[in-house]
C-alpha cells in the first residue's frame, strides 16, 4: 500500500567510461510496505534516473539475476522488502568479490569458467542411445541430489565466502555444490574426472567451512554441507587407492 | 588435474575434530571435576581406580588416539588461520610446524602413556 512516505536508497554508481572511481548517490523513493528493494530501484531507473544500470529478470526468487548487497548483505533484492529497513536508509551495491562491469551490473565471467570447469551435466558413454528409452530413477535416487540442483546461480555464496574473495583457484560454493550434484546422480558416470577438477589444488581444499554460504542461499541448497560432503567422498577416495591401488579411482559409492 | 594431498591432511582434522568434540569435554569433566571433587580420601580411592583403568593397555591405545587425532585437527585448523590471515603463499611451508608439533604432541603422550 502506497502511502506519503518516503525513503532514501543510497546506491553504488560507477560508468568505467565517465567516472575515475565509485561514488555513492542517494535517491527519495515512495515507501510502499508491498515494496521490494528491486521495485524501488526499477522505479527510480523509470521515474528519476535512466542511467541506473542494474540485472533483474523474474521478480519471483527463481531467475537469480538481482543479487545486491543491501546494507552488506548479499540479497536477492526481489526478496527484500522495503518494509524490513524502514525508516533507515538502504545502501545498496553490487555483490562483492566480483568485478563491478557498470553500477550494480558484475561481471560473470570467472563465475561461468568455474561452474562449466566442475562439468555440470550427465557424463556417460551412451547419452545419445534414446532407444533403450529414459533413464530410469527411482525417488530415493532423486533425493540423493535434489536439494544440490536447486541452485539458482545467483552467486550470492560467493559474495557470503571470504574464500572466495581472496583465493582464486577456489571453484566456490554454488559449482562445488553442482559438481557434487552430478556425482550424486545415479544416470552420471563423470565422477572420476569430475573429482579430478574438485580436487585439484584448492578448488575445494579452500573451504575452511565458515558456511555463510549456506545462511545466504535463498534457495535452501546447503552448498557448505554439499562442499563438507565432497571433501568426505575425497577422504574415502585418497585413502581406498591404498587399499585397491587398481579400479578405485573409477569405482561408485 | 592432479588430485591435491590435502585429503589426507582434512581426514585427520575431520577425525580429531569428532574426537575433540566427543571425547575431549568428557575427559575434562571427569579426570578435572568428577575424580577429585569431594573427600580427599575418596578421591585418593578413585584416582587409585582411574590408574588401573588406564593401566589395560587397550585404554591406552584408545586414548592416545584421541590424543594424536585432536593434535592433527588443532594444528590443521591452525594452518588454515595462518593462511586466512595472510600466509596463504606458505600454505606447504606451514605444514612443517603445524603437522610437526601435532607429531611431537603425539610422540610426547605416547610416551607419557608407556609410562604410566
Amino acid at each position: 500500500m502506497r502511502t506519503e512516505q518516503t525513503m532514501t536508497l543510497e546506491i553504488f554508481r560507477y560508468h568505467p567510461e565517465t567516472d575515475s572511481e565509485p561514488y555513492f548517490q542517494a535517491y527519495e523513493v515512495p515507501y510502499d510496505e508491498d515494496w521490494v528493494v528491486l521495485d524501488a530501484i526499477n522505479w527510480i531507473k523509470d521515474h528519476v534516473d535512466g542511467s541506473l544500470t542494474h540485472r533483474w529478470s523474474c521478480r519471483m526468487g527463481v531467475c537469480g539475476s538481482c543479487g545486491m548487497m543491501v546494507n552488506g548483505d548479499p540479497k536477492l533484492t526481489c526478496a527484500a522488502f522495503l518494509k524490513d529497513y524502514y525508516p533507515r536508509p538502504i545502501k545498496v551495491e553490487p555483490l562483492v568479490n566480483f568485478p563491478v562491469e557498470r553500477d550494480l551490473v558484475v561481471s560473470l565471467d570467472g563465475f561461468m569458467e568455474k561452474l562449466q570447469a566442475v562439468k555440470p551435466y550427465i557424463i556417460r558413454d551412451d547419452v545419445n542411445d534414446t532407444t533403450g528409452g529414459e533413464y530410469r530413477q527411482s525417488p530415493a535416487e532423486l533425493a540423493r541430489y535434489k536439494q544440490y540442483s536447486m541452485c539458482i546461480n545467483c552467486m550470492l555464496c560467493y559474495s557470503a565466502c571470504p574464500v572466495a574473495g581472496h583465493e582464486e583457484e577456489f571453484l566456490g560454493p554454488a559449482a562445488l555444490a553442482l559438481g557434487h550434484r552430478y556425482n550424486r546422480d545415479s544416470r552420471d558416470r563423470g565422477r572420476a574426472e569430475r573429482l579430478d577438477v574438485m580436487l585439484a589444488g584448492e578448488a575445494i581444499w579452500g573451504c575452511t567451512f565458515v558456511g555463510e554460504c549456506t545462511v545466504v542461499c535463498p534457495k535452501h541448497v546447503d552448498p557448505a554441507g554439499a562442499i563438507q560432503q565432497a571433501k568426505a567422498v575425497a577422504a574415502q577416495e585418497y585413502f581406498k587407492r591404498f587399499v585397491m591401488p587398481r579400479g578405485a579411482k573409477g569405482a561408485e559409492t | 588435474m592432479k588430485r591435491s594431498g590435502e585429503a589426507f591432511w582434512w581426514a585427520l582434522f575431520s577425525a580429531g575434530g569428532v574426537m575433540a568434540a566427543l571425547f575431549v569435554p568428557a575427559f575434562v569433566i571427569v579426570t578435572g571435576f568428577l575424580l577429585p571433587s569431594g573427600d580427599a580420601a575418596v578421591a585418593a580411592e578413585r584416582a587409585a581406580g582411574f590408574a588401573g583403568l588406564v593401566g589395560w593397555w587397550p585404554v591406552r591405545v584408545a586414548l592416545l588416539g584421541v590424543i594424536a587425532l585432536s593434535l592433527f585437527h588443532c594444528a590443521h585448523r591452525i594452518r588454515h588461520t595462518l593462511m586466512d590471515l595472510g600466509l596463504r603463499h606458505l600454505s606447504g611451508l606451514l605444514k612443517l610446524p603445524c603437522y610437526g608439533g601435532a607429531l611431537a604432541g603425539t610422540v610426547w603422550a605416547a610416551m607419557l602413556l608407556r609410562a604410566l
